[in-house]
């Protein structure tokens, strides 16, 4: 019995982590319809540039805390700034391609994966350290890192600063209507493509927070980004358009995971998330939160 | 206060507007009939800054705002009210109502605006919680007039404002159009309804194929021979 308390502790401990990968995901393509494959290569140089600031540059935690997701948000919106724009021509055209968006977010993820690799600093292997750390807290029978805590802690205090962001700013509002209608959010005035930039940046930069808190519990490689499978079946099992559909998604998925571990195999784990994206398409393509597919726009 | 001299547009090769020129002064309702195809929109968004004009200039306020951004001139007075339902359907009734103001969100007056709106519009009032996408194809309408009202318009351009409404709804958005008129807003109206929009406005331009093909004074147009055969059914 402690042991799948204590599978289902760890396991929402990963999910937190899919969640906030998955909630990068879906807010861009909630706002642009562009899937980002290149998702999980910003986990993966929000890690390295803690590691970095770090080791190199000698900077407190915190102030490395503070200075990923705004480095990480600068990546993002230069990337849309930069090659999105170019790429899909005026913003407000009605027929936009987007195959070839989803081609440069793969080359972005391309390029980032390779940028890491030149820099010598990254030949070696080597752990980021935990945000908090000391000896494992005991909640009951439950073990818990102290850096489990503190992913439990930042993933809670993202969401909320999300929702409040969403629901309660003129701002949050104008990027939710950005990507209803963009068409209409132009016509009252909203700069479209600022808010798409800034979308890109937001997005961006709380997959460099899941980058920071998922590297100490993994040895880091520059191809840590393939997480991002795992946020893509988080994401589908909320429905790939819910915020709140992720954070259950990506937790359910953790929780998941460690119990197929426990009772079936170790083995079974890799293929869990694969599995559980067959299932939820095959008997719920509309995801648990998303909106049923007929009342999809037309 | 609107001076449109000599615009043309396209789309990739296919030409919309040649040459089409109107004016709009203070406080004047001036009309833009014309059928389907025959570019009415395309004026009206390339007033807006969403189509680019390849030919010619728009003054506003004897100040050239050819080609400028959408954001921009919404900031500087120019407000349209687009053809369709083109609401914010996940967002509340005042929040897509606060979003009208987003030009003006540094401003103060954005709560007497949203009262105002509410005065003019109290079914949205009594709608003001519910996600926009669930009203009705009238308050829905509404709803666009009075988030265009949020921006503080000095130029409030209607693209098809009756299109798809009951006759009763017509009735009651034309109301709001001339009631905006005597509270002394300027408005370029285009309209399929040429029989209602020549009743309400001071004078009328008739596009086709892309080109003003007539214009003069309301009355005129509504008693000449080819606009009663063409527009009004006569």
């Amino acid at each position: 019995m402690s042991l799948v308390l204590q599978g289902v502790a760890s396991g929402v401990v990963t999910g937190c982590v899919y969640a906030l990968v998955a909630l990068s995901l879906v807010i861009v393509y909630k706002a642009t319809d562009v899937v980002n494959f290149a998702g999980g290569e910003l986990v993966m140089i929000g890690a390295y540039l803690g590691l970095l600031l770090l080791l190199w540059f000698q900077l407190p935690y915190i102030a490395m805390f503070a200075l990923v997701p705004v480095a990480v948000f600068a990546v993002g919106a230069l990337f849309d700034r930069i090659t999105l724009r170019k790429v899909g021509g005026r913003a407000l055209a009605k027929h936009v391609d987007l195959v070839s968006f989803v081609v440069a977010t793969i080359g972005l993820s391309y390029l980032l994966k390779g940028a890491v690799r030149v820099v010598p600093f990254t030949e070696e292997v080597r752990r980021l350290p935990p945000l908090f750390s000391g000896p494992p807290v005991f909640i009951g029978d439950v073990v818990l890192q102290r850096q489990d805590l503190a992913i439990i802690a930042v993933t809670t205090m993202i969401m909320l600063a999300l929702w409040l962001f969403f629901e309660r700013t003129l701002l949050g509002k104008a990027l939710r209507a950005t990507s209803q209608n963009a068409r209409a959010a132009a016509l009252v005035g909203v700069p479209v493509s600022a808010m798409r930039m800034a979308v890109w940046g937001l997005a961006s930069a709380i997959a460099g927070i899941a980058g920071v808190l998922l590297a100490p519990k993994l040895l880091m490689t520059p191809d840590m980004g393939a997480v991002v499978m795992l946020a893509f079946a988080a994401a589908i099992i909320g429905g790939f358009s819910s915020l709140p559909g992720c954070v259950v998604g990506g937790i359910a998925l953790g929780v998941i995971q460690n119990l197929v571990g426990i009772f079936i195999s170790p083995q079974a784990i890799a293929v869990t998330p694969f599995f559980v994206i067959m299932l939820v398409l095959l008997f719920r393509p509309e995801g648990l939160f998303g909106e049923s597919l007929a009342l999809k726009k037309v | 206060m609107l001076e449109v001299r000599g615009i043309h547009a396209a789309y990739g090769a296919v030409r919309a507007l040649e040459d089409v020129s109107l004016s709009v002064g203070a406080g004047e309702i001036v009309c833009l009939l014309g059928a389907n195809g025959a570019g009415k929109t395309t004026t009206l968004n390339c007033i807006s800054g969403i189509v680019p004009v390849t030919q010619g200039r728009i003054l506003f306020e004897g100040e050239e705002v050819t080609s400028e951004r959408v954001d921009w001139l919404v900031a500087r007075g120019i407000v349209q009210v687009p053809e369709g339902r083109e609401i914010f359907p996940g967002l509340s009734t005042q929040d897509n109502l606060e979003l009208g103001a987003w030009t003006r969100r540094r401003h103060n007056g954005r709560a007497a605006g949203l009262e105002r709106v509410y005065e003019l519009f109290p079914r949205l009032k009594e709608r003001a919680a519910q996600r926009a996408g669930t009203l009705s194809g009238g308050e829905q309408q509404m709803l666009m007039i009075g988030r265009a009202l949020m921006a503080q318009p000095r130029l409030l351009m209607f693209d098809e404002p009756s299109l798809g409404l009951s006759p009763i709804l017509v009735q009651q958005v034309f109301r709001i159009i001339r009631r905006l008129h005597e509270e002394g807003m300027t408005i370029l109206l285009v309209e399929q309804n040429a029989r209602m929009a020549l009743e309400v406005s001071a004078r009328g331009y008739i596009l086709e194929n892309g080109e003003v093909k007539l214009h003069g004074e309301a009355g005129s147009l509504a008693t000449d021979p080819q606009v009663r055969e063409a527009y009004l059914g006569a």
